[in-house]
């Protein structure tokens, strides 16, 4: 009987931990805790698009800035040249992200290994230097949206509840994407592409066709993270949403809490986010970097000790425990 | 029991890059800030703002306490410490955030939790045109700046050619439109307009274009780390022009000289301040030496003052003057204290004629600016002519 109780407590869970996130902007009414678990959210956003293409289809990329101000500058110049609400801007930057992807998938598939993720490296270098001399896009200077206008329907928000719910959706669409493409057949051709693509191939795998799905699904949900982000901060410019830092911080998140697992980078936000917050509060205010020090440190021991992320970390521990 | 309503601890929020590669600046301004901090809470026998006496006499003698956010450069960071230090350490005023960028959105909190915000170091004329109610500004911006910049030019006979080097973020690209209009409207030509990233580690190719320009005037703006290096690759590459112009921010911070040496001599930059104001303003030899106190205990070895730390310092006091004034820790009481401002030169370490804001904008309508030159390893006043303390150095010697 054991393994049903185990399954019944682990639906039990999720639906606590559910609830609980739903919940939290009620019980915590200050802005700061609110903040952050909207960042938590927005990082597992971040994070369970990526697993999509890095820890399903096995496509390092670091270059994921680029979908993401993809998304947060179609929104906003659609919004400031044109006056489109964002919801609009949110669909219009996912299909930009696409587009992009597929421009990007196209040639750099052809690279294997390490070396697509070099490409996208330098692809997202390449974004943010071409967006820092654009003028209509703002250029260095970026681009403020207006404070005031808040509604729904303009996805802005006097506090942040309405940011909160926003991103809880767009997780939840993430999460069913995910859950549904991974039993589907395009999980099981990128599982095949991950362990060999040769082989797969050689099984009838249409593999380019799968790596580009991956990526422009990837894409297109990064983008959207990147439209919430820009009416979230209501600031942009290329420093904030298309540094390499950003595309680095995307892929820690998803492989820290567990590359090709769902529950992974969701995991993986809620460390990492709070990590970093802590660090920099008990620590940031002494001017000697010490936080991000810390932070570096506490990475490290993650990736030393549980290499197969915080999701073996809890596997191990649970197996333990259900031994006893 | 009427005592008890009145707060016997005022707090401040400060929100400024403590770490990365500004941290070296974030620092000079912490210990800047800390210092007016002590001015306030202790007897001081000084003519600044709240000097003599103990605390805020106007809210029952409170004392202020600073609690220091580090935003890491980052406008998101800036945005949700600036929110931290409103709603949970509960700070009556937030002071920044030197980034221009980092302002622009950590002012945005302010301004949605109708929390007064001074900014004292961020120079982009953007900030002040949004029309906020609860922002204010101390520091004169690079639109003024730039038109110093040519006034001084203009007492130059026979320069034409000028070139552009910025890096290119929110501060340096819009010093660049303003040096472009106003080298227009002064009849200079632009021969290399050169924009790159302050994080990079090699800009050899950024002056070899320099260089093929051959302009008479280079007007540079730089942050610190970026400014050092482009020096050494100047020198490197044996580009000379008769002078280099910089927009303060690197040329001015307190580790570009001690970094280059003979290499940093000659370089004019503009200035909001420079110790050789002490030669007619007495009271900034004497707050410069409060601050080698406070940063040889702090750091271990004295550091002086420099155009940054001096304007977070005046910036404090103003923001701690106005609280007085209001009488109260009340936002809406301050911000009205902070639009009646109106502090004369005599009370301040700055070449300005006072601190009062614009009742539309809220930038300070009284500020100016000032030329340097580094002569002998100093920063040495030079420009307006009724404040220098030495004639100006031109051209430039040629590399050794």
């Amino acid at each position: 009987m054991r393994p049903r109780t185990s399954g019944l407590s682990l639906q039990a869970a999720v639906a606590l931990l559910a609830a609980a996130v739903l919940g939290w902007p009620l019980i915590f009414r200050g802005p700061y805790p609110q903040h952050i678990m909207i960042l938590i959210l927005l990082n597992a956003l971040l994070g369970t698009a990526w697993n999509i293409l890095g820890g399903f289809a096995g496509q390092i990329s670091l270059g994921q800035a680029i979908f993401f101000g993809a998304g947060a500058y179609t929104s906003t110049l659609l919004a400031q040249h044109a006056e489109i609400s964002p919801w609009i801007g949110l669909v219009a930057g996912a299909l930009v992200a696409i587009v992009i992807a597929i421009a990007i998938g196209g040639p750099c598939f052809r690279l294997s290994g390490h070396y697509f993720a070099i490409a996208t490296i330098a692809l997202g270098e390449i974004a943010a230097i071409a967006v820092t001399n654009w003028d209509y896009a703002g250029g260095a200077v970026g681009l403020f949206l207006p404070v005031e206008g808040t509604g729904l329907a303009q996805m802005k928000f006097d506090d942040k509840r309405g940011y909160h719910y926003v991103i809880c959706a767009l997780l939840v669409l993430a999460l069913a994407v995910t859950v549904w493409l991974r039993g589907a057949r395009a999980g099981y051709y990128w599982r095949a592409i991950r362990e060999d693509q040769a082989a797969a191939r050689s099984a009838g795998v249409p593999a380019t066709r799968y790596k580009l799905l991956a990526i422009s699904i990837s894409a297109a949900l990064t983008a959207m993270a990147g439209t919430f982000y820009a009416q979230y901060v209501l600031f942009i410019d290329p420093p904030s949403v298309l540094p390499l830092s950003l595309s680095i911080q995307i892929c820690l998140v998803a492989v820290l809490g567990g590359a090709g697992t769902l529950l992974g980078p969701l995991l993986g936000a809620a460390v990492l986010v709070p990590l970093s917050a802590a660090t920099s509060v008990l620590l940031g205010g002494s001017g000697r970097s010490l936080d991000l020090v810390v932070y570096g440190a506490l990475i490290m021991v993650i990736a030393v000790f549980e290499p197969s992320g915080l999701v073996g970390l809890w596997r191990r521990i649970s197996a333990t425990v259900s031994r006893n | 029991m009427i005592l008890l309503a009145v707060a016997s601890e005022i707090v401040i929020g400060a929100v400024y890059p403590l770490s990365g590669n500004l941290a070296k600046v974030g620092t000079d301004i912490k210990d800047a800030v800390e210092l007016a901090a002590e001015i306030v809470n202790d007897d001081v026998d000084l003519p600044v703002p709240l000097g003599k006496g103990k605390g805020l006499p106007g809210v029952g003698g409170a004392r202020v306490r600073v609690v220091f956010a580090d935003h890491q450069s980052s406008p998101e960071k800036g945005l949700s410490e600036a929110e931290r230090l409103i709603t949970q350490e509960h700070v009556v005023a937030l002071i920044g955030s030197y980034n221009s960028n980092v302002t622009a959105t950590a002012s945005q909190a302010a301004e949605r939790l109708k929390i007064p915000f001074l900014n004292e170091t961020s120079t982009s004329p953007l900030l002040t045109a949004r029309g906020f109610k609860w922002f204010f500004r101390t520091t004169p911006t690079d639109d003024e700046f730039s038109d110093n910049f040519f006034k001084f030019l203009k007492t130059r006979k026979g320069v034409k050619r000028v070139a552009l080097m910025y890096e290119n973020t929110l501060f340096g690209s819009d010093v660049s439109r303003f040096e472009k209009r106003y080298a227009e409207k002064y009849g200079y030509e632009v021969v290399a307009d050169v924009a790159y990233d302050a994080k990079s580690t090699n800009l050899t190719s950024e002056i070899q274009r320099l260089k093929s320009a051959s302009p008479e005037v280079l007007l540079q703006t730089s942050y610190t780390s970026d400014a050092i290096l482009s020096t050494k690759t100047m020198k490197d590459l044996d580009f000379r022009p008769q002078a280099i112009l910089a927009m303060d921010a690197g040329h001015v911070a307190s580790e570009f000289v001690p970094a280059l040496g003979k290499d940093a001599e000659g370089i004019i930059s503009r200035e909001v301040w420079a110790l050789g104001l002490g030669a007619k303003k007495p009271i900034v030899a004497r707050v410069n030496d409060l601050f080698r106190k406070r940063t040889q205990a702090s750091r271990g070895a004295p550091v002086d003052m420099d155009g940054t730390s001096a304007r977070a310092f005046v910036g404090f006091l103003v923001l701690c003057e106005a609280i007085n004034r209001a009488g109260s820790t009340e936002p809406e009481k301050i911000r009205a204290a902070l639009e009646a401002t109106n502090i004369s030169a005599e009370a301040l370490i700055m070449p300005w004629q006072g601190v009062k804001f614009d009742p539309k904008t809220h930038q300070n309508a009284l500020g100016s600016g000032i030329l340097v030159q580094i002569q002998d390893g100093k920063y040495v006043v030079v420009y307006p002519f009724e404040l220098a303390q030495a004639e100006v150095r031109w051209p430039l010697a040629a590399w050794k």
